[in-house]
């Protein structure tokens, strides 16, 4: 016991961690304006990647190139996964490790949901889970939605901008917490500086806000929409896998209604209930995830300019413990309905009713 | 009332305060999920891991109904009016 007590150096780390808190007081209340952080000028949609930069009209956002990256992410995961598979080795490492120990765990929700079902439900949910999981993860790297382009903001706070150095023959800028800009008549301003900035290139404007190059994916209610219908129209596609076309027969009851008597309506009522919860599981799905995620990134920015020292470090762990959390009950929900909707359940009625 | 636009911004921030109120429920919901949790790990420690699992689920589905509340909140802000 003594000699553990003797080799533990005493202290080392709470050195370190005080000279950091120490170094931000300075960053963020004393030294030089340009280092504190500016109050964000938080915007719902997504942004473009570049003003100007559209397709037939549809910008192409940050968000995008975001969900590239985790793209990207992915399938190099995928690939290492697969090279470890065919070598035939017995003990994976790295990646590999990694994923299989995600893979047990969700392995485990989908065989005790679906059953017989769980090898062709579980690409599919397996997927999302994944994909949102790195979403949340990388936009926690240093850079994700502070780095971008200056543009007046359409509302919110705006900042002067301070060269700083220079970069392939452009200039960077940071803006200054310590020059606000009071952006007058804010509507005629927009547009105007909007219409200077398409007509004359590169105008740099007195009052700017950073709109990102990077931002996090689930931050955009298109992502979180898109996953919402992918998993309930999938949940309508495997129901008519297991069970046939009579898979919707579970909504239109019509039979009970003809010779049901009064329990007959209720459960014809109840069918025309369960197709509008079908609906309402779309908006919950996305909502959820986007409110989780939108809500957090929010917060994160508010909080680094209230008190930028000690609180946002406990917000980061906070945001990705979250992140982690949303995924998981993403997959999970998705693979209840999918279990639930393949499971006959007009077959127990009938059964029920020929008692 | 002389300017307008303030005015209605204003209501506008007052009533995005507002739609908050719907998180009275969703912290008493997610309190009632982690007691029930508790309790249930309390009396069978060694379902702990199963207990929990689904604690966490259910504290999602409770919290999710304070992020409708937010997501109301951030629409009247940001997209209406």
């Amino acid at each position: 016991m003594s000699e553990v007590q003797k080799k533990r150096r005493f202290g080392f780390f709470r050195w370190i961690v005080l000279a950091l808190i120490l170094i931000g007081i300075y960053f963020a209340f004393i030294g030089p304006s340009i280092y504190s952080p500016v109050r964000p000028a938080i915007s719902l949609p997504p942004e473009a990647l570049w003003p100007g930069l559209e397709i037939f009209g549809v910008p192409i956002t940050n968000t995008l190139f975001a969900t590239l990256i985790a793209d990207l992410i992915l399938i190099w995961m995928a690939l290492r996964v697969r090279s470890y598979v065919k070598s035939g080795a017995m003990v994976p490492s790295g990646v590999s490790n990694f994923f299989e120990a995600i893979f047990e765990f969700l392995w485990n929700a989908v065989d005790g949901a679906a059953g017989k079902w769980a090898r062709r439900v579980i690409p599919l949910v397996a997927t999302i889970f994944m994909l949102i999981f790195v979403a949340n993860l990388i936009k926690m790297v240093p850079g994700f939605e502070s780095i971008g382009y200056l543009e007046p903001p359409k509302k919110g706070a705006a900042y002067a901008p301070v060269p700083l150095f220079s970069l392939f023959g452009h200039t960077v800028y940071t803006i200054d917490k310590g020059q606000p800009v009071r952006l007058e008549a804010k509507g005629a301003v927009s547009e105007g500086s909007e219409a200077a900035h398409a007509e004359e290139g590169h105008e740099l404007c007195k009052g700017c806000q950073i709109v990102p190059f990077l931002r996090g994916s689930a931050t955009d209610l298109n992502f979180t929409f898109a996953l919402a219908i992918i998993a309930v129209v999938m949940t309508q596609v495997y129901g008519v896998m297991a069970l046939g076309p009579g898979y919707f027969g579970k909504f239109f009851q019509f039979g009970r209604l003809v010779n049901g008597g009064i329990f007959g309506m209720i459960d014809f009522g109840v069918g025309i209930l369960e197709l509008i919860l079908e609906f309402f599981k779309n908006l919950s799905f996305s909502f959820r995830l986007f409110g989780n995620v939108f809500g957090g990134a929010a917060l994160l920015a508010i909080i680094g300019t209230l008190l930028p020292v000690v609180l946002p470090p406990l917000l980061y762990l906070f945001e990705m413990f979250f992140g982690i959390i949303q995924a998981y009950v993403f997959y999970l929900l998705a693979t209840m309905f999918i279990s639930m909707a393949m499971v006959s359940h007009h077959g127990d009625e009938a059964a029920e009713a020929h008692n | 009332m002389n300017d307008p636009i303030a005015f209605v911004t204003g209501l506008k921030l007052l009533g995005a305060g507002l739609a908050m109120l719907g998180a009275i429920g969703a912290g008493v919901g997610v309190g009632i999920a982690a007691a029930g949790g508790v309790q249930a790990m309390g009396r069978n420690p060694d379902a702990a891991p199963i207990i929990q699992t689904n604690m966490i689920l259910g504290m999602a589905f409770a919290e999710a109904v304070a992020i409708y509340a937010l997501a109301v909140s951030l629409i009247i802000i940001f997209a209406a009016g």
